[in-house]
């Protein structure tokens, strides 16, 4: 063994981010993972599509046109040689291809199926389409995210996707170990809005508990007396573009903390007033407090702010962009967190990926395989799942099925 | 402790977290693995989390620590007594899974080496800011710089704000969550070869791993159509495809998207008659397609600003097109498909009982269940005779 997922079988069905996250992960981490598409149902450019290479390294690549009811037998037969079927379609889709987790296990009672649909099964919204910024929107993160008075601001990434992704996997491994105790497999209903709602769960503790429903704070602490806690403007734009900008964020989580910060500014004088000797005078007066410090922090530029706060005690850290992290962060440099495939598309190249952020001192994981193209993987994956010989794929392939 | 049927029943494992990785032990610990939490004798300092349940005795008042520290065994561990901190040894040698992140409660005093040696199947899965070197691996990073580091922060908010933080603990939340499926896999590893082993969960690197477009821009830009370069701005909900985005309605705000069937959404344009020129053939061309998605979301804006936003909603959905009403939290607490999924489930606080989250997925056999939550210290003298050692 030389991956700690090494000789898991995984079936994929999914597709666009939440899915192919989960499935990014545990083939990062040597599950053998299949990802089922077809040349129809995926179009002529989409796996060489950025958002496509970035979801679907270390898989291989099977075609299976489902749409044909011949298909469909040797669909099932893989299913029953899978440890895990995952999909994120809409609720029903397995089933009506005739490889839902009733048909299948039967003859594969050790099989664990999830199914990551938008709503979960049952309910009025069941059938609803989502992505993640409906996710965000419905379950509260929306709402919350951003300053007071707006409700358009919101998270600015597909958050709720990758957490999907990452509790997909977390179901998947704790279902996984549940069966070697009890032999069995079982079946996962995955609400990717009850993942979403999940993420606000002090807060509905606090409305339910407390009738006091949380609003949008900013950057401040929703519940907690924290300030300074905030992101400043610094020095060091190269124009005024909003992505030049250049902001630290700087965190006082207690009165130490806010001494040491007055020292790295200088002890200026306004930072002597008594209304900023307690954390709840410094949350009362934060706005003022937020001025006086953004004043000290664009006299320097983002690197400068966040070393010498950091070398005094007071948690700081430069507003990283993209392009800092691939090019400038020392840590992640070090963590070789953006590296290349292990091996070569044949029309990109090497490609340049995100590595798995966790680091197995006893089974690293280090192999990175590029994105592979629909079916490229037909005669291997055939032949080790299902026993087929390179003729029988052949002639699969060349009748539709396998395409 | 409470009886449960989860996925994880019988895997043991020690919970010395702070905020960093405490979501991953609550994950674990909601799938019915036995998780013990020492704290020191004053109480974990997470217990002074808000929100608070008003009203409620100190120690077990923070909804907070309720929620993140749901199904834990708490117990007392004096550091400074070298018995206590022998039986917390003790306790760590008999575990299946150690959670710890460095400088949190007890980290210093689990002596991992000889954990390890006792206990050759152990899983150690450390959650830091950085990981155990490089030159900031002691730079502080609560949520907010946390999040300024990975990159979430600087790709959220609009041209005029800051650059904003998402709520709560999100960013840790993406650590903790990382931290679950770290103890997972090495324990799938461990039950397979009966090695354990550590392994390091950096936050940076989680938070950086789940941005989506960021790096993708970096990487791909030029093969983007909206991109202007390698980052994309802070532009509030704006989506970098810029086909999401959350538009004002009467009577709310309502994320709206044409995707993933820009035609259809063309067609309820034409229904509506406000399609302008929007159908006319040139905008078909592959050259025209930027060109054809502004026109839209600028006469979809419109559209939206007609229509209340509740009807709109549900039309939206009824026509398959995944608009999504932006709710507040009273709202959210109201919805109908929690209730229908019977998603809500009790919590105990101290000696109330409120409602609250349940289960992000549901096992067909083994399911997901909260126990009571208690104060500090609590089923101290279980959590220790149940390893082979009483209180004394």
């Amino acid at each position: 063994m030389t991956r700690p997922l090494d000789g898991l079988k995984i079936l994929d069905f999914t597709h666009v981010l939440a899915g192919p996250f989960a499935t990014r992960l545990l083939g990062d981490m040597g599950a053998d993972v299949v990802k089922v598409n077809s040349s129809t149902r995926s179009g002529p450019m989409a796996t060489t599509h950025p958002h496509y290479l970035m979801w679907n390294r270390n898989k291989r690549a099977l075609a299976i046109d489902m749409s044909k009811e011949e298909s469909r037998p040797f669909c099932r037969q893989l299913c029953e040689r899978a440890d895990v079927v995952i999909d994120n379609f809409s609720v029903g889709v397995l089933e009506r291809w005739g490889v839902g987790y009733d048909t299948v296990s039967p003859s594969n009672p050790g099989v664990i199926y999830v199914q990551m649909s938008g709503m979960g099964e049952g309910g009025p919204w069941s059938d609803f389409v989502t992505y993640a910024p409906t996710i965000h929107a419905l379950s509260g993160l929306t709402h919350l995210t951003g300053v007071p008075g707006r409700s358009d601001i919101g998270i600015g990434f597909s958050y709720n996707d990758h957490q999907a992704g990452l509790h997909s996997a977390v179901a998947i491994l704790s279902a996984l170990d549940c069966r070697r105790r009890t032999g069995r497999g079982q079946r996962v209903d995955m609400s990717q809005f009850e993942v979403g709602v999940n993420f606000v769960g002090p807060a509905l503790l606090d409305y339910f508990a407390n009738d006091h429903a949380a609003g949008p704070v900013g950057n401040r602490m929703p519940y907690d007396p924290v300030a300074p806690h905030n992101c400043y403007p610094c020095a060091g734009a190269v124009s005024e573009n909003v992505e030049d900008e250049r902001w630290v964020a700087i965190v006082c989580m207690n009165d130490e903390q806010w001494q040491a910060l007055r020292g790295v500014m200088g002890n200026p004088e306004w930072s002597r007033h008594a209304k900023y000797r307690t954390a709840e005078s410094r949350v009362e007066n934060v706005a003022e407090l937020d001025a006086a410090i953004a004043d000290w922090t664009r006299q320097m530029e983002a690197t400068k702010v966040m070393t010498i706060c950091q070398s005094a005690g007071v948690p700081a850290g430069v507003v990283q962009t993209g392009a800092d992290m691939a090019e400038r962060d020392p840590q992640l440099a070090l963590q070789k967190f953006i590296r290349s495939t292990t091996d070569e598309h044949p029309e990109l190249g090497a490609m340049t990926v995100d590595a798995l952020p966790l680091k197995f001192h006893g089974t690293p994981c280090d192999e990175y395989k590029r994105v592979r193209a629909v079916g490229e993987d037909n005669a291997a994956v055939l032949q080790e799942w299902l026993g087929m010989t390179a003729e029988q794929v052949q002639k699969g392939e060349e009748e539709g099925i396998f395409t | 402790m409470t009886e449960t049927s989860g996925a994880l029943v019988g895997v043991r494992i020690v919970d010395l977290t702070d905020e960093r990785g405490i979501y991953g032990a609550k994950l674990l610990a909601d799938l019915g693995a036995d998780v013990v939490r020492p704290e020191p004798p004053g109480g974990d300092p997470l217990r002074l989390r808000g929100p608070h349940r008003e009203g409620t005795p100190d120690g077990c008042s923070s909804l907070w620590h309720a929620f993140f520290a749901s199904n834990r065994r708490f117990f007392c561990v004096d550091l400074t007594d070298d018995e206590r901190c022998k039986q917390l040894q003790s306790i760590v040698e008999h575990a299946d899974i150690l959670l710890v992140c460095d400088g949190a409660f007890g980290f210093e005093e689990i002596d991992l080496e000889r954990a390890r040696e006792k206990s050759p199947k152990l899983v150690v899965v450390n959650t830091s800011s950085f990981g155990t070197e490089g030159p900031w691996k002691d730079y502080l990073a609560p949520d907010l710089v946390a999040g300024a580091f990975g990159g979430s922060v600087g790709t959220t908010g609009d041209k005029d704000t800051p650059p904003l933080k998402t709520f709560g603990e999100l960013n840790f939340m993406l650590s903790g969550a990382y931290t679950a499926v770290a103890a997972l896999s090495a324990l799938y590893s461990a039950r397979e070869t009966g090695a354990g082993q550590v392994v390091d969960v950096p936050v940076n690197a989680c938070i950086a791993s789940c941005l989506e477009h960021v790096l993708m821009f970096v990487w791909y830009n030029e093969r983007m159509m909206f991109a202007t370069g390698p980052v994309v701005p802070r532009q509030g909900s704006l989506h970098w495809a810029r086909t999401y985005v959350v538009m004002q309605a009467k009577g709310g705000s309502i994320m709206v998207t044409p995707t993933p069937d820009m035609m259809a959404q063309l067609m309820w344009l034409v229904e509506e008659d406000l399609h302008e020129d929007l159908l006319d053939d040139s905008y078909m061309e592959p050259g025209n397609h930027r060109a054809f998605v502004t026109k839209l979301m600028a006469i979809l804006r419109k559209f939206v600003g007609m229509k209340d936003v509740e009807e709109l909603f549900f039309e939206a959905q009824e026509r398959h097109s995944p608009y999504g009403w932006v709710l507040p939290i009273d709202k959210v607490a109201a919805n109908p498909q929690l209730e229908a999924r019977d998603w809500w489930v009790p919590y105990r606080v101290g000696d109330v009982s409120t409602k609250g989250p349940g289960a992000p997925y549901r096992f067909s056999e083994t399911p997901w269940s909260l126990g009571p939550y208690d104060g500090p210290g609590a089923d101290s003298a279980v959590a220790l005779a149940e390893i082979g050692w009483g209180e004394n």
